[in-house]
C-alpha cells in the first residue's frame, strides 16, 4: 500500500462529511432565497409572469401546431379562429406560434448578453477597485465614455456598423451593460478590500488574483445577483426595442420587437400580431422588473 | 466652487474627446466598409478602390480621424501651396452647396483640371463661370524626376496629378457611373472638420449634415420640452401623493402604475396608445406627418400621442424617485417634531416635506437625461416624428456614416452637458455639499 492510497482512504470520510455539509449549506441558502421570495408578493407575481413565459418557450414545439416560419398565402391577416388561436400575420404565419418561439429568442439572448457583460464587467471592475491608482483611473475614464452614450444610441451605432444578427445584438447589449457592472464591482471591491479577511489572506501570502477571485468576488455576490436580475429586464427591454427599430434579429426569425415592427404597418387590417407581441413583451419585461425589484427591496430590509 | 466647475468642464472635454474617438472608431473602422455602403453590393473592386481613394479612406485612421474632427483643409493647403477658401453657392430657394477654391497670388479663386494631359487653371469669374488658362509651368518635379501637381479639383477635393499618368476615376453622379481617365492619383477630401462646424455631406440626403441636424434638432426640442413640462409636475404630484399615503391603496396603485410604465418599452407604450386613441377611439392621429416645417405648431393634435408616450415613461420613473424621497423625509425626526408641535398638515407638507424631498428627484431627473433621450429616439420612430432620433435611426439603417457621427456627437454633448448642469445645480441648491 503506497502512501497515496493511505491519504485517499483517510481523506474519504472527511470528504463525505464535507460534501454533506456543503449540500446542507446550499440547501439553507436556497431555502433562504425562497423565504425572501415568499415574503415579497411583488417578487412572486413577477416570478410567476416570467416562469409562464419560460414554460411556453421551452415547450413551444409541443404547444404549437404550425411552424413559426410556415407561410400560408391563402390565410393572410386572419383574425383569431379555432385553427389559429391568435390569427395569422401579413405573410399568413401563425401568430401564436411566432409568439412562443419569439419567447425563446428573447429569453435566450437576454440572459446571455447579461452574462457576457457580467464576465467582462467583473474582469474590469475587480482590478480597478483592488489596485486603484492609475489603472483604476484609466479603466474608469474609458467606461465613463461608454456611459456618456444614451444606451439606444450606442446599440444603434454598434449594430449599424456590425450588421443586424443575434450575435451582434448580444455584443451590443453586453457592451452597453459592462460600464454599470464594472462600476458596481469596483465600488464593492473598494469596500471589501479593507476587511479583516482580505488582510488575513494577504498575510497568508495569497496572490492578488486569488484574493480577488476567492475572497472579494464571492462577497460581492448579493448586490451582483440583484443587479443581474435587473439587467435581464433591461436586456429584454432593449432586445425588444432593437427588434422594433429594425436593428434586431433579421427576418424571418420570430422576434417580438420585429413582430411589432412588421405588424404595425398592417395594424388597420389586423391588430392581432401587434397586440399580442406588444402585450407579450410588456408582460415579460414588467415581470422581470417586479421580480428583481421585489427581491431587492426584500433583501435591503434585512441589511 | 470655481475650481470645481473648471475641473468638471475639463473632465467633460476629455469625455467628449474620448467619445469622438469611440464614435469614429465604431462607425468607420468596423468591417462595414464606408465605400461599400455608398456603392452598394454590386460595385466592382476597381470602382470600390477608386471611391475609397476619392473619399480619402485609404489614408491612415489617425489622419482620417484628425481630418474628421479638425478638418483637412490645412493639410491640403500646405500641399497646394495656396490658402483655401470655401464659398456657399445658392441655387433656387433652399438648395445650397459649398465649393472649395484656392486663392492665388492675385486674389482670384482658382481650381485646376487636366484636359488631354495638359494642366489647366480654372479662374472663377464674378458671374460664377470659370475661365480655363493653361498652367503647364505649375508642374513640380519629385525626387524620381517625375512631374506632379497638387491642386484643387471641382469636386471639393485636393487632388494629386502626375503628368502623363493617372488611373481611371469612377465617379458616382446622379445619372450613374462616370469613368474618366487621366485622373488624379491621390485625393484629400476637403472639410473644415466637426469642431469648426463642418459635419460633412449626408450620403443619403446629399445635403450638408449640419443643415439637416439643425432642423431636426428643433423638432426634437419641441417634443422633448413639452413632454418634460407636462410630465414632471404631474409625476412629482403623484409621487408626493404616494409618499404621503405610504402603504395605503393609493400608494400601491401609483407605485405599481409607475413601475409598469417605466418597465414597458417605449415602443410598446406608443403602440398601445396608438391602438387606443387612433385605432379604437379615432380621436387622435397615430402618426406625425409633417407637411411643412412648423406643422406641429399649426396642428397640436399631432403632438399629443408622442408627448404622452415620451412622458409616460418619464412619469413612472420620477414618481418612484419622488415617492422614495418623500417617504424618507416623512420618517425623519424633524417632520415628526413638526407633527408633534401640532402644525397643520398643509404647513408640514409645504414647509418641511416638499423642499427637502425635492432635492433628490431634481438631480435624479437630470441624470436620467440619457434614458430620456434614448426614449425620444424610439418615440420618434414609432410616430415617424421628424426629429433628431429618427434621423439617427434612419442614418443607422442606411449607413449614412457622416450623419450618424455628427448627430451622435450632438446628442452625447447634450446628455453630458445636462449631467454637468445637474451636478452644478445640485452643488448650488444643496448647502450640505461643498466641492473642493
Amino acid at each position: 500500500m503506497n502512501s497515496q492510497s493511505i491519504i485517499n482512504q483517510s481523506k474519504s470520510p472527511l470528504a463525505w462529511s464535507d460534501l454533506l455539509f456543503r449540500i446542507n449549506q446550499t440547501w439553507k441558502k436556497i431555502r433562504g432565497f425562497f423565504e425572501l421570495l415568499w415574503a415579497s408578493p411583488t417578487a412572486m407575481i413577477g416570478l410567476a409572469m416570467v416562469l409562464i413565459w419560460v414554460f411556453l418557450a421551452i415547450f413551444a414545439p409541443a404547444l404549437t401546431r404550425y411552424s413559426p416560419l410556415e407561410q400560408d398565402y391563402k390565410n393572410i391577416n386572419k383574425s383569431p379562429s379555432a385553427e389559429h388561436i391568435l390569427g395569422t400575420d401579413h405573410l399568413g404565419r401563425d401568430v401564436y406560434s411566432r409568439l412562443l418561439f419569439g419567447a425563446r429568442t428573447i429569453l435566450l439572448l437576454g440572459p446571455l448578453s447579461v452574462v457576457v457583460a457580467l464576465i467582462i464587467g467583473i474582469a474590469l471592475g475587480l482590478p480597478a477597485g483592488y489596485y486603484t491608482g492609475w489603472l483604476d483611473e484609466v479603466i474608469m475614464r474609458i467606461l465613463d465614455t461608454f456611459m456618456a452614450f444614451p444606451a439606444i444610441l450606442l446599440y444603434m451605432i454598434i449594430i449599424s456598423a456590425l450588421g443586424p444578427s443575434s450575435m451582434n445584438v448580444v455584443i451590443a447589449i453586453a457592451i452597453g451593460g459592462i460600464p454599470g457592472i464594472a462600476r458596481l464591482v469596483r465600488a464593492l471591491t473598494m469596500d471589501i478590500r479593507t476587511r479583516e479577511y482580505v488582510k488575513a489572506a494577504k498575510l497568508r501570502g495569497d496572490s492578488d488574483f486569488t484574493i480577488m477571485v476567492r475572497e472579494i468576488l464571492p462577497n460581492c455576490r448579493g448586490p451582483l445577483i440583484v443587479d443581474f436580475l435587473m439587467r435581464i429586464g433591461y436586456a429584454a427591454f432593449y432586445i425588444g426595442t432593437l427588434g422594433f427599430l429594425g436593428l434586431g434579429l433579421p427576418p424571418p426569425t420570430p422576434d417580438w420587437g420585429g413582430m411589432v415592427q412588421e405588424g404595425h404597418t398592417h395594424m388597420m387590417a389586423n391588430i392581432w400580431p401587434v397586440l399580442s407581441a406588444t402585450l407579450a413583451i410588456v408582460s415579460l419585461v414588467v415581470g422581470l422588473n417586479l421580480f428583481a425589484d421585489g427581491l431587492r427591496e426584500e433583501s435591503m430590509r434585512y441589511q | 466652487m470655481a475650481r470645481y466647475i473648471i475641473r468638471r468642464l475639463l473632465t467633460m472635454l476629455l469625455t467628449m474627446f474620448l467619445v469622438s474617438i469611440l464614435v469614429f472608431a465604431i462607425v468607420e473602422i468596423a468591417p462595414g466598409n464606408v465605400a461599400r455602403n455608398i456603392l452598394g453590393a454590386y460595385a466592382t473592386p476597381e470602382q470600390e478602390k477608386s471611391m475609397q481613394n476619392q473619399l480619402g479612406l485609404d489614408r491612415s485612421p489617425v489622419i482620417r480621424y484628425l481630418s474628421w474632427l479638425l478638418g483637412s483643409d490645412w493639410q491640403a493647403s500646405r500641399l497646394v501651396g495656396y490658402p483655401l477658401k470655401v464659398i456657399t453657392i445658392s441655387e433656387g430657394v433652399v438648395a445650397k452647396y459649398q465649393q472649395w477654391w484656392a486663392v492665388d497670388e492675385n486674389g482670384a479663386l482658382v481650381q485646376w483640371e487636366i484636359q488631354d494631359g495638359r494642366l489647366y487653371k480654372l479662374i472663377r469669374q464674378s458671374d460664377g463661370k470659370t475661365k480655363a488658362v493653361e498652367d503647364e509651368q505649375a508642374w513640380k518635379v519629385n525626387e524620381e524626376g517625375r512631374k506632379y501637381f497638387w491642386g484643387i479639383n471641382n469636386a471639393n477635393q485636393a487632388a494629386l496629378w502626375m503628368q502623363g499618368e493617372g488611373g481611371v476615376e469612377y465617379r458616382l453622379e446622379y445619372s450613374g457611373w462616370i469613368a474618366s481617365t487621366g485622373s488624379p492619383v491621390d485625393y484629400i477630401p476637403l472639410s473644415k472638420g466637426l469642431i469648426r462646424g463642418d459635419m460633412g455631406i449626408s450620403l443619403r440626403y446629399k445635403r450638408p449634415v449640419s443643415e439637416i441636424i439643425a432642423r431636426r434638432f428643433t423638432n426634437s426640442l419641441i417634443l422633448a420640452s413639452i413632454a418634460i413640462l407636462v410630465s414632471i409636475p404631474l409625476a412629482i404630484l403623484l409621487g408626493l401623493l404616494a409618499g404621503l399615503n405610504e402603504g395605503k391603496p393609493l400608494d400601491r396603485i401609483i407605485s405599481i402604475g409607475g413601475l409598469v410604465t417605466t418597465a414597458s418599452p417605449d415602443f410598446a407604450t406608443g403602440i398601445i396608445l396608438i391602438m387606443i386613441f387612433a385605432l379604437g377611439l379615432k380621436i387622435l392621429p397615430g402618426a406625425t406627418v409633417f407637411m411643412e416645417n412648423n406643422s406641429v405648431l399649426k396642428d397640436p393634435r399631432l403632438l399629443v400621442l408622442p408627448v404622452l408616450t415620451a412622458g409616460l415613461v418619464e412619469i413612472g420613473y420620477v414618481v418612484r424617485m419622488t415617492r422614495a424621497s418623500v417617504v424618507e423625509v416623512m420618517n425623519s425626526p424633524y417632520v415628526r417634531t413638526a407633527i408633534l408641535k401640532g402644525l397643520s398638515s398643509r404647513q408640514i407638507i409645504f414647509k418641511h416635506v416638499l423642499p427637502n424631498a425635492m432635492m433628490a428627484p431634481i438631480t435624479v431627473i437630470m441624470l436620467h437625461v440619457n434614458w430620456f433621450i434614448g426614449g425620444l429616439v424610439v418615440v420618434e420612430s414609432v410616430f415617424g416624428y421628424p426629429g433628431l432620433g429618427n434621423l439617427i435611426l434612419n442614418a443607422a439603417l442606411y449607413k449614412d456614416v457622416y450623419t450618424i457621427e455628427a448627430s451622435s456627437m450632438v446628442l452625447i454633448l447634450l446628455a453630458v452637458g445636462t449631467q454637468l448642469f445637474a451636478d452644478l445645480i445640485y452643488a448650488l441648491i444643496n448647502p450640505r455639499i461643498r466641492y473642493s
